[in-house]
């Protein structure tokens, strides 16, 4: 369907009415143009300042196509937004004060009516009329003036150098470590040599070896510090679990009927504590003690109580309870005989000696408890004897037979010794007795704990090699010192007053047998300080004067709060010692709670568990 | 050939008009003194074919500016003093009994005042509501109902009442209903000094001559379908019905109306407006309608249709007021529009 023809009126409003709308509508088209581009560049600059802080400077000259794209959006947005026919016939009458002249006209563009087509001459009229210059819809804006500004700070953010790089730092232990040798390890790899009481532990101690090994290669190729010690702890935790493996888990029963049964005799108690500690080196030189004694009957008392102890193991099923406690029999027998022979031979010698030689060899250790130290006496004696003198000697040893109490093999060698004695062979023959003799044979399972004492002292000082403060082994260190005491007084009231004390003690030397720590003697006794409290004070008039500081402190003993290292828990176990840790002070009741409780076996390792410290 | 003749003969009849127009203001001006703009309005109304309420202190020239407006009209005039004892028959009429030719008797049509072109309600709110609403019928519908009986009143009909502000006592308030029929609410200023003198000279002296008749029946009536004529664009339709709807105190954006005012004005009122902008725009020679006209117009128009509330009437807020924060605050043109035509 065709438009009909306009009337000339109409025809002539409607020319002159598109003309000026196309002006209108082109100006308003650009502004928002304009504003498109102005906030395109903000957001521009913005993103600009992103980069530029992020230190993206490659990327920041494009920022300024963010205009471009206002721009895009902006005209985009206009024509979607753009005016009507009858806003801009608005817009006309305002401009041209019309009164609405145009608008009603533009209502009337179809009509034929007489008052229509007056209106719309009148209209068109007023539209030619016009000052076309008053028909500029403004473009530019208050706000465009930003855009420029935006471009400016995108031009100078793209120019200007990039703000250095944030120092990250990196987390704590993640820098890398390169170590060409770690000593410490070659200690842990070595438990692959040593004897294992049985092919379960014997894998074990392999596999720690191996890890050892392994980590060594690592930081040999370099790998991160934090990663490193996370292995070497494994591997702590692991050598510590060998460590108190003995008894462990069910066999505990077996453990206690056996320390019960030893703790019996008085002089194997300190053996029974150190069993109990699992401590094998400490219960081997124990029983070494005892081997030595001069007494036979105490030694057959110590047998007997073995046995027992033995076989209250294997009623418990603690297999290498008893596996331990049968290796120290039979060492206790051949020491026994040993020291039987060194004793034999000590009498001898020393009724073959004048006097003061007798003396000298006496305080040399002869007939002490320790064997060796007996046994190189003798021998350093035997060296300076006379042929009169090795005479007497070998005759004394044939009284020394007659009387019939040493065991049959030691009197067959004693015989033979006395026999040759009066050759020069015969004296070589007696030092390389001698020697025998002084040989100490240690026991296979406080061999394999020295063994693991030394790996846990090695992984301790691989911690120190890689930078870490090593964590505070399980050693025990025994000493006998004596220090000196400094104490200082504080008194309260007006008045204070300071004094010095010296003691008499000396420092204590700690020998360390068994921590991977070298074990330090706890600190001497102070000696009685004499105190000078010197200073003056008021008279205070009460019948007695408190100080109120009272400075607890314990040498024994870290202070309240201080956490030492910590104490490796076993599968099912209470707190075995007494500790000053985080979960503060566990009284002697406490010790072994659940162990000296009723705690049915279900639960016992669930309150175990909980009890750890 | 046609349309440009029509053109043509609409064109010469809207500068009669403006002419004639012209003439009926300088006749009035010959008689009344000043009081241009009560004389303008009253002519919207007049276009508009409404009814004006006159409202001034006494002595002002109300009755004197409707007697002259009447004369110089050549309309049927008539006045109606309205007083509390007043009854509707006065103003109406009444069927008197009377003796015919044929010696019966029958009822016959005493028509009342209200039976003329020009009726001059003079002090409106003196008379009881009873008699006040006796208008109401013809004022709306330019018919009285006498007896049952249905009477169309001659057209033009234009109502002109006064009332006066100051003197309250023995008044009855005009109902909210009877003030919606009048087109305008036409404020009376007191003369200036000027005017005053002028007033002084020519009616202390030698009494002048009456005004002569400028306008015919024939012509007042081609106006009255001419001023219909008046096209209003959308915008200004919108406009007009903005404005009315926003002085509707539940609706409204406008802060003071919210305050002042219990009522808002109704259809009606957007109705006035509109007529009123219509006249003026013809009165002005223009054959559409600006938002300027509708403004111009508002006050008058809307005054007596906004019922104050107690807040406003206690703060002294009038209801003039209250129209011009409308018109401040009602937009004319779309935003942007405005906005542009502001810029330049």
């Amino acid at each position: 369907m065709e438009t009909p023809p306009l009337a000339p009126p109409a025809e002539h409003f409607d020319r002159s009415f598109c003309r000026l709308a196309t002006r209108v509508r082109r100006r308003a088209l650009a502004s928002s143009t304009v504003t498109g581009v102005a906030l395109g560049l903000i957001v521009g600059a913005a993103a600009a300042g992103v980069l530029w802080k992020t230190g993206r400077g490659s990327l920041r000259p494009w920022a300024a196509a963010a205009g471009l794209l206002g721009g895009v959006a902006g005209a985009a947005f206009g024509h979607r937004r753009r005016w009507t026919d009858e806003q801009v016939a608005l817009y006309l009458d305002g401009r041209f004060q019309s009164r609405e002249v145009v608008t009603t006209a533009l209502e009337l563009r179809g009509e034929t009516s007489a008052a229509g087509s007056l209106l719309l001459t009148q209209a068109a009229a007023a539209l030619d009329s016009g000052d076309p210059r008053a028909v500029r819809p403004p473009v530019w804006k208050f706000h465009h003036g930003t855009g420029p500004l935006a471009a400016g700070a995108i031009a100078y953010l793209s120019v200007i150098p990039l703000p250095p790089a944030a120092m990250v730092a990196p987390p704590p232990g993640s820098e890398q470590v390169q170590k060409a040798e770690i000593k410490g390890l070659e200690k842990v790899e070595a438990l692959a040599r040593l004897k294992a009481p049985d092919p379960e532990q014997r894998r074990r101690l392999d596999k720690i070896a191996r890890d050892a090994a392994a980590l060594r290669e690592k930081l040999k190729q370099g790998a991160e510090r934090r990663e490193a010690l996370a292995e070497i702890a494994r591997l702590q935790d692991a050598v510590q679990d060998e460590r108190l493996n003995l008894g462990n888990g069910e066999r505990k029963q077996g453990l206690e009927a056996a320390l019960e049964r030893l703790a019996r005799e008085a002089m194997l108690k300190d053996a029974a504590r150190a069993l109990g500690d699992r401590d094998l080196v400490r219960f081997d030189e124990e029983m070494q003690k005892l081997a030595n004694t001069r007494e036979k009957e105490d030694r057959e008392r110590a047998k007997k109580a073995l046995e027992e102890a033995i076989e209250a193991a294997r009623k418990q099923k603690a297999e290498d309870v008893a596996r331990a406690l049968e290796r120290q029999k039979e060492l206790l027998e051949r020491r026994g005989q040993k020291a039987d022979e060194l004793k034999a031979l000590g009498d001898a010698l020393k009724d073959a000696l004048p006097e003061g030689d007798r003396q000298q060899l006496e305080q040399q250790g002869l007939g002490g408890k320790d064997g060796r130290k007996a046994a190189k006496a003798m021998e350093d004696a035997l060296k300076k004897l006379t042929p009169e003198q090795r005479k007497r000697l070998a005759e004394n040893l044939k009284k020394r037979l007659q009387q019939g109490d040493l065991a049959p093999q030691a009197q067959e060698q004693l015989r033979d010794l006395a026999r040759d004695l009066e050759t020069p062979e015969g004296q070589k023959k007696l030092e390389d007795e001698l020697r025998r003799l002084a040989e100490e044979e240690a026991d296979e399972g406080a061999e394999l704990q020295e063994g693991l004492d030394g790996a846990q002292q090695g992984l301790g000082q691989a911690q120190g090699e890689l930078g870490a403060v090593p964590v505070p082994g399980q050693g025990q260190g025994q000493g006998d010192g004596k220090g000196q005491g400094d104490g200082k007084g504080q008194g309260q009231g007006e008045g204070q007053g300071q004094g010095q004390g010296q003691g008499d003690g000396k420092p204590g030397a700690g020998q360390d047998a068994g921590g991977n720590q070298a074990g330090a003697g706890g600190p001497g006794r102070g000696g009685g300080a004499s105190r000078d409290h010197k200073g003056q004070s008021k008279d205070v008039e009460a019948p007695e004067l408190r100080a109120r500081a009272r400075a607890r402190l314990d040498g024994k003993a870290p202070s309240a709060g201080m956490s030492l290292g910590r104490t490796a828990g076993r599968e099912g176990d209470t707190a075995n010692r007494q500790g000053t840790g985080a979960l503060g002070k566990v009284g002697p009741s406490e010790v072994s709670g659940v162990d000296s409780n009723e705690v049915p076996e279900e639960y016992r390792e669930q309150i175990g568990r909980y009890f750890q410290p | 050939m046609a349309q440009a003749s029509a053109t043509g003969a609409l064109e010469a009849r809207l500068t009669r008009a403006t002419e004639a127009l012209q003439r009926l203001r300088g006749a009035v001006g010959q008689v009344v003194v000043g009081q241009g703009p009560v004389v303008d309005q009253t002519l919207w109304a007049l276009l508009a074919g409404g009814h004006v309420l006159l409202e001034g202190a006494p002595g002002l020239g109300k009755t004197l500016l409707v007697r002259t407006l009447a004369q110089c009209l050549a309309l049927r005039f008539s006045r109606i003093q309205f007083t509390p004892d007043l009854m509707p028959s006065d103003v109406l009429g009444t069927n008197v009994l009377i003796n015919n030719d044929q010696g019966g008797r029958t009822f016959q049509l005493h028509r009342g005042p209200i039976f003329s072109q020009i009726v001059l309600a003079d002090e409106i709110n003196r008379a009881t509501p009873k008699t006040q609403s006796a208008l109401l019928e013809a004022m709306q519908e330019h018919a009285v109902t006498i007896a049952g009986q249905r009477h169309i009143l001659e057209e033009p009909f234009f109502v002109l009442a006064t009332e006066n502000p100051i003197e309250h006592e023995g008044t009855y308030p005009l109902p909210e209903a009877q003030l919606d029929r009048f087109l305008l609410k036409v404020l009376v200023p007191s003369p200036t000094e000027d005017e005053m003198v002028e007033v002084l000279n020519r009616t202390t002296g030698r009494a002048g001559g009456s005004p002569e008749a400028v306008l015919s029946q024939g012509e007042i009536l081609d106006l009255m379908a001419l001023c219909r004529e008046v096209a209003v664009a959308e915008p200004v339709l919108r406009y007009a019905a903005r404005l009315v709807r926003a002085s509707d105190p539940t609706t409204t954006g406008v802060g003071l109306v919210k305050r002042a005012l219990r009522y808002g004005a109704g259809v009606r009122g957007a109705q006035s407006l509109t007529l009123a902008a219509k006249a003026l725009a013809l009165l002005e020679g223009r054959l559409n309608v600006s938002f300027g006209d509708v403004q111009r117009v508002a006050a008058p128009v809307l005054r007596h249709r906004l019922l104050r509330s107690f807040e406003g009437e206690a703060d002294g807020i009038t209801t003039d007021q209250v129209v011009s924060a409308l018109i401040a605050e009602v937009p004319t043109r779309p935003e942007q529009v405005e906005q542009a035509v502001r810029r330049g």
